[in-house]
């Protein structure tokens, strides 16, 4: 079967992002063989996972046409949290990371209540919780770094049929979340809310409740992400998480979810995340110049999202019915 | 009639009387206005202003910007509206303390620029800032010399910091100069950006320790990166004491409190200290001097000083991390 120039541009704009990472992947592996060893891929998946976590949760958030910018002081706050019950409460360390699922189900269902029930913009709601949680994070900790027991550290460095823990924490995650979004009602549902919020409540839909969980998500995969930070670190620094957010958004932006609601995947967001790193890490590998690194990730991300916006344009292109005119 | 003992005790008195008459009649108030809360440098640095500010008697009035310069801006307006006497400020970077310091000039107001100086500028101000270049070069310089005693190769690696920090670099460059003598026995085979932040630190130093495996010479450009190294070195099976087979020689910058704990612990090399209680008393002094009209130099330097396993004991008592370490009780600090 031959293949028409029809089905050859559909197939390179389909899969973009993938050639866009095998083309990053292809570079480092010619400047530095080590880079394409399979402990490399490993480390670059453990290093990505909080950020590719988080960036699930924001997934489903931005599906709705929403966005969490408290993502990463949710972070902080949780291991904030687990960090004092452990030192100064002397709590097992399960029940700390319990302590920190909670506070992220708690911000989360904050978040949610106030953009579902309030109607309040979702970007307000969470710049605000971004506050309150990163202050009350420092009034916790009184801005000091904790240092944690190595039981922190064991969590994240022990391997599972030779797979390390944060690796399959992601895998469980993402692989929940696609069947979410690909599988279940509630998963339709949330395209329907991004796409359309005013159609979706006149087909019966219950667009409250629908952000309510799509908030109260992403604040428990901001607690896992920093469940993880915190397990790599052993430590609570007071600027755990700062930026975070942008990370996150960014990952979940290259993964292909659009700003605008509607469009978006929990296997995209992870491929986002492991862009990023892996750019990051091939430059560690290359041991390129320090001031390049802030060049060459933002060249990528705006060469992803430029390729990703092209792609869609293009593919809406040819597959638009061509209907044509009777002239008289 | 005084008696002849009385003769001292009035004249001192009367001293005392005349200089109380010189002193303005009201208390000073300095505003000191941080750009961030962030690490323990900041948190003993503003304590220590605060301390030096109370033994004065002087009011201090607060102001953190939350690593925004823009929000450091209008607290340095507010600082001005309320008429405060002398501002203390610590900047963001070296190009945004600029307009701070032309809004104080406008006002007449001092300001004491404390530990990152502003970029050149026709403004009037004073910089008080550790020498970071030479500190951090005398650290590297130290941990060479250990390394050259040993007779072996090191490959060596740097944990740079936000390289828009002039203070950042200077420790880099301090590293690199360090070094250049040394060529033929240590190698820099990986320099990695931090942009001060823990999570960075510790997938750029686990990524270049998996191509790197033989790494056995680390600076940190700041104590603050400690736990991430620690926690890459431990899971490459290379965090091991002074003596120990496979100790890597390690550096740092700042002198805080895991630090400390470190040096005692027999972990770390070296330390370069930034003399926090220095420079808070330099800063006050400085804004006061101003405020009476007395010249003072623009830049005060602190000099500095490296803490090794040589000195550790003679040189504790003026690490800043020491102290708080021993006040809390924190000389063994969770590794």
């Amino acid at each position: 079967m031959r293949l028409s120039g029809w089905n050859v541009s559909n197939l390179g704009l389909t899969y973009a992002p993938v050639l866009l990472y095998a083309g990053v992947i292809g570079t480092f592996g010619i400047l530095s063989p080590s880079f394409l060893s399979t402990e490399n891929f490993l480390n670059i998946f453990v290093q990505c996972s909080a950020v590719a976590i988080v960036a699930i949760g924001m997934t489903f958030v931005l599906l709705t046409a929403g966005i969490d910018l408290s993502v990463g002081s949710i972070m902080f706050l949780c291991s904030a949290i687990a960090g004092t019950s452990v030192l100064h409460g002397e709590f097992p360390v399960a029940l700390a990371l319990l302590f920190m699922v909670i506070g992220g189900l708690f911000c989360g269902a904050v978040n949610g209540y106030f953009v579902a029930r309030k109607g309040m913009a979702p970007f307000i709601v969470t710049l605000s919780m971004l506050f309150v949680a990163r202050g009350s994070g420092l009034w916790i900790t009184q801005t000091r770094s904790m240092n944690l027991p190595d039981t922190f550290r064991q969590l994240a460095t022990t391997r599972l049929l030779g797979i390390p823990v944060p690796v399959l924490v992601l895998a469980v995650v993402v692989i929940t979340a696609h069947l979410i979004l690909t599988r279940t009602v509630f998963g339709r549902q949330l395209y329907a809310v991004g796409n359309n919020p005013h159609a979706a409540e006149r087909a019966g839909i219950d667009v409250p409740n629908t952000l309510m969980a799509v908030y109260i998500i992403s604040g428990a995969c901001a607690s896992i992400g920093g469940m993880i930070t915190l397990a790599q670190l052993a430590a609570v620094s007071p600027n755990l998480g700062q930026g975070r957010e942008l990370d996150v958004i960014a990952a979940a932006v290259l993964g292909g979810a659009s700003l605008f609601g509607g469009r978006g995947t929990a296997f995209g967001a992870v491929l986002g995340a492991v862009l990023v790193e892996t750019v990051r890490n091939g430059m560690n590998v290359i041991d390129a110049d320090p001031y390049v690194y802030p060049v060459i990730i933002g060249l990528i991300i705006f060469a992803a999202v430029l390729l990703d916006s092209t792609r869609h344009r293009q593919l809406a292109k040819l597959r638009r019915r061509k209907i044509r005119t009777e002239t008289s | 009639m005084l008696r002849n003992w009385h003769l001292p005790f009035v004249v001192v008195l009367g001293f005392g009387l005349l200089s109380g008459c010189s002193e303005p009649s009201e208390q000073l108030r300095v505003g000191v206005a941080f750009e961030t809360l962030q690490t323990e440098y900041w948190v003993a640095s503003i304590e220590a202003i605060e301390a030096e500010l109370r033994r004065r008697n002087i009011e201090m009035i607060e102001a953190v910007a939350d690593n925004d310069a823009n929000r450091q801006l209008d607290q340095i307006h507010i600082l001005i509206a309320r008429g405060v006497d002398g501002i203390i400020v610590s900047p963001k970077d070296s190009m945004t303390v600029i307009p701070m310091i032309k809004a104080a000039n406008r006002a007449d107001i001092p300001i004491v620029i404390y530990n990152r100086p502003p970029a050149d500028n026709d403004g009037k101000s004073v910089t008080v800032v550790a020498d970071n270049y030479k500190i951090a070069r005398a650290t590297v310089e130290y941990m060479a010399e250990c390394a050259v005693k040993t007779g072996r190769k090191y490959k060596a690696m740097i944990l740079i910091g936000d390289l828009g920090d002039i203070n950042a670099i200077g420790r880099r460059d301090g590293f690199d100069d360090a070094l250049r003598p040394y060529s033929d026995t240590i190698e820099v085979v990986a320099r990695v950006p931090t942009e001060w932040s823990q999570d960075k630190a510790l997938s750029g130093v686990t990524n270049a320790l998996q191509v790197n495996p033989d790494i056995n010479f680390i600076f940190a450009s700041t104590d603050f990166l400690f736990p991430p190294l620690i926690s890459a070195l431990r899971t490459a099976g290379k965090y091991k004491k002074i003596g120990e087979e496979g100790h890597v020689l390690l550096g740092g910058f700042d002198g805080d409190p895991l630090a400390y704990s470190m040096l005692v612990e027999g972990y770390l090399d070296a330390d370069g200290v930034q003399d926090v209680y220095f420079d808070s008393a330099a800063s006050v002094d400085a804004v006061v001097r101003m405020h009476q009209n007395q010249i003072v130099e623009s830049i005060i330097r602190d000099p500095g000083f490296v803490i090794h396993q040589d000195n550790l004991e003679e040189k504790a008592g003026q690490m800043w991390g020491a102290q708080i370490a021993r006040s809390k009780d924190l000389t063994r600090l969770q590794l």
